[in-house]
């Protein structure tokens, strides 16, 4: 009668990981931010480095993944946006990305890898995998 | 005939709202709960990039702040909006304290005031958009 709204696993289950993604370009923001939530994840969205800073200094917000464009109008680059983390927050991973097809390859890598493709899961299995990833992404 | 019972099933997709406000943590704040209640939500920090948004893709409902820093402010994307004609429904907002310094919104939209209390606002939009302001009732 009513829609199968089951949901087997708790919430509180599902391991969240949080990315940031700091991308000038709107249209282009709204299509990587909506293709890793559907993939399960938390994101956030920032405009520049400015607002990414804002939003990983926020108490309330907590960030795994920063995944930040290169170029960018403001202050501060994605370079410079990089630095900063790993002085104010070494434990935030950071992708940069420049390009748009490049952002597209990194989000459908990270989305491959997923939390939601793999069940059951363990919260370190999926953490180990998105570390490989931002690895890989660093390296690439 | 006239007590014929009526039963609403929930759509299929989820209306999208654009909310349009260039505190980043406000925005992020009030776009999560937006989605935490089905809503698919987009975000803009500025008047140029909603106007963007608004002329690609479909829009349900634009939240937005009045008073934007930049060329163009809310009222512009609300008007623009309202000359476009079509269901995009539209709900402003600001901060500002005097009364005289909110414009005249000539039927533009629902006015509600900074600071607001989120639920507030969940519930205005879920009224407008006649959609279920829990996610799994």
């Amino acid at each position: 009668m009513s829609p199968a709204a089951t949901n087997l696993t708790p919430q509180s289950d599902i391991p969240q990981q949080t990315i940031l993604i700091v991308e000038d370009e709107v249209l282009v923001r709204l299509v990587i931010a909506d293709y890793l939530r559907e993939c399960g994840y938390k994101v956030h969205e920032a405009v520049n480095a400015a607002e990414a800073v804002a939003m990983l200094q926020a108490p309330e917000v907590s960030i795994d993944i920063v995944f930040s464009d290169v170029q960018m109008p403001g202050d501060m680059d994605g370079f410079g946006l990089a630095r900063w983390i790993r002085g104010n927050k070494p434990g935030v991973q950071v992708i940069l990305t420049s390009g748009v097809e490049r952002s597209a390859d990194i989000a459908a890598t990270l989305c491959e890898a997923g939390p939601l493709l793999e069940k059951p899961y363990s919260s370190q299995g999926v953490v180990d995998r998105i570390k490989q990833l931002v690895a890989k992404g660093q390296r690439s | 005939m006239g007590d014929a019972s009526v039963t609403a099933f929930p759509r299929r997709t989820p209306p999208t709202i654009l909310v349009v406000e260039d505190n980043v943590l406000t925005r992020s704040a009030i776009s999560d709960e937006l989605r935490a209640h089905g809503f698919k939500v987009l975000e803009a920090s500025s008047a140029d990039d909603a106007l963007m948004v608004l002329d690609t893709m479909r829009i349900d409902l634009v939240f937005v702040d009045i008073h934007l820093p930049g060329s163009g402010d809310g009222l512009d994307v609300a008007r623009h909006v309202h000359a476009r004609g079509g269901p995009t429904q539209m709900i402003l907002t600001s901060g500002v304290s005097d009364a005289s310094a909110i414009p005249d919104l000539d039927d533009l939209g629902v006015f509600i005031r900074k600071p607001y209390l989120i639920t507030r606002v969940i519930t205005l939009v879920s009224y407008s958009l006649n959609w279920p302001d829990t996610p799994s009732a």
